[in-house]
């Protein structure tokens, strides 16, 4: 396989295939938490994609000019964590900066982004899964970053339209929301083993 | 043997110190110069206005929360006085904090509903199983015979913050030793039957209808409504009659003889004391009547 190919599938793969939020179950508190709006979650989606982008190029560059080869592996995850916590910082600055009212409303789930495990498992799968070359790592970062915004997406769909209809009073809220979720990734696991 | 121990831990794993210690050195330079150029003045003021508020997130003052009315009455004063749940000392430490006099905010506004029937005393033309919202229920023309009264799905109930309405057999009632006088359930309410009433006294009288029907056809939908009589109004000069349906001017009004003659004539027990502990609605006199004899 060329290399356009190898993108074009490793792309598609983390988005539909593995997406990190329906088939790993990373990520499930924004996913949960800021679902309930449409407009939030798509916004949120966008902040988690350019976090996960950015610090999954980042990270590739870390573990390989500087971590690889040295005994200092192990120190894998306390690099990661940092990575990612500076990317978060970066984009609050950002956002409070151009737009105030997106920040207003995200409240304490941006700053949270750093704790989103989709982030930082990411990072550590394109270690396990031995990514080694530059473009592959950032187009699956990038990927990830959409699979989780679509994934977001479709539930605050939902959820918007779960508000009128008729839910037992015993299913409202909390409960119905993780039915929703289970029978959305259960659709998703239809593509399991269609990409690697 | 332990200090030789500790000694090779440390020869073997300072370099990892001495990276992350890099990395962190970089990050935070990166940042350090993204906080310069992204800074963000915000008026200490501010702060200090969202420490005085309630931090109740209501949205009775018309903004999406306590944060954003903090900054908009720092930069516009004459929006002191809108948090009714903070009431008057809240008033008072904004405009102490703006440097600013205020003079008395007026009596605390409360929600009163305009409609006293329950379920029993409603007619209906059918039985209606759509959405179970109010604003659903009210693009329906005949989802009950009243075409101003309350349809009892709660809207009000859902936006109350405080638990301070409910629904009580078709009829939304305010527990006014909740209510802060937020005024959301006054929003909510699709066909505008809940009025902020400016409460000079501890109880308010008001004419529980909002029925415009000539005085025939409103005693057919419902037995407690305004048939506009105006048995009230002779008595007591607060009372005006219009459109068939009575109205308190609350401004005028205080809690006199007059006022309770008539109260007590009015033939449908329409006109009712509202507020904390108002004596039980008495019971409509034709309405009774009809309802034993039918």
């Amino acid at each position: 396989m060329d290399t356009v190919t190898t993108l074009v599938l490793g792309f598609i793969s983390i988005v539909v295939v593995n997406n990190l939020v329906l088939t790993k179950f990373l990520g499930i508190c924004p996913y949960l938490g800021v679902s309930g709006r449409i407009d939030m979650a798509f916004g949120m989606g966008l902040a988690v994609t350019f976090v996960v982008t950015l610090s999954g190029t980042l990270t590739w560059l870390i573990d390989h000019l500087i971590l690889m080869g040295t005994p200092f592996e192990v120190t894998r995850y306390v690099c990661f964590i940092m990575v990612i916590a500076g990317a978060v910082q970066l984009v609050e600055m950002y956002l409070r900066k151009f737009f105030p009212s997106l920040y207003d409303s995200f409240g304490i789930f941006l700053p949270l982004i750093t704790t989103n495990c989709a982030i930082l498992g990411l990072c550590l799968f394109i270690n396990l899964w031995g990514i080694d070359n530059l473009a592959e790592a950032v187009v699956l970062s990038f990927g990830a970053g959409i699979g989780f915004t679509m994934a977001i997406c479709i539930m605050a769909g939902i959820r918007e339209n779960l508000n009128l209809a008729n839910v037992p009073e015993n299913l409202q809220g909390a409960p119905i929301t993780l039915i929703t979720a289970g029978l959305l990734s259960l659709a998703f696991m239809g593509f399991a083993g269609m990409i690697r | 043997m332990i200090l030789a121990g500790i000694y090779e831990l440390w020869q073997s794993s300072w370099p990892a110190g001495v990276i992350m210690l890099g990395l962190g050195g970089s990050f935070a330079l990166v940042l350090l110069i993204a906080s310069e150029k992204l800074k963000v003045e915000e008026d200490p003021k501010i702060a200090q206005i969202h420490e005085a508020l309630p931090g109740l997130d209501c949205g009775g003052c018309g903004y999406a929360g306590c944060g954003q009315y903090a900054k908009a009455v720092s930069q516009n004063p004459e929006l002191i006085g809108r948090c009714a749940p903070g009431g008057k000392k809240t008033a008072d430490k904004i405009a102490s904090i703006l440097n600013l006099q205020i003079s008395d905010s007026g009596a605390p506004k409360k929600p009163i509903v305009h409609c006293r029937a329950h379920t029993e005393d409603k007619t209906f033309y059918g039985d209606y199983r759509g959405i179970t919202t109010c604003t659903a229920a009210n693009a329906l023309a005949s989802v009950q015979a009243c075409n101003f009264g309350c349809l009892g799905f709660g809207d009000c109930t859902r936006v109350c913050r405080f638990d301070a309405i409910h629904i009580v057999d078709g009829l939304a009632m305010v527990d006014y030793e909740k209510c802060t006088g937020c005024g959301a359930c006054a929003k909510a309410c699709p066909r505008g039957l809940i009025e902020m009433v400016p409460f000079t006294y501890e109880n308010m009288m008001t004419v529980a209808c909002r029925n415009k029907e000539k005085g025939k056809v409103t005693r057919s939908m419902c037995k407690v409504g305004c048939i506009g009589c105006k048995l009230c109004s002779k008595v007591s000069d607060v009372f005006t009659v219009e459109d068939n349906l009575a109205r308190v001017d609350y401004g005028r009004y205080k809690p006199d003889e007059a006022n309770e003659k008539a109260r007590g004539k009015c033939p449908t027990g329409v006109i009712i004391l509202a507020g904390k502990g108002a004596p039980a609605q008495q019971e409509a006199k034709a309405g009774k009547a009809k309802a034993s004899s039918g």
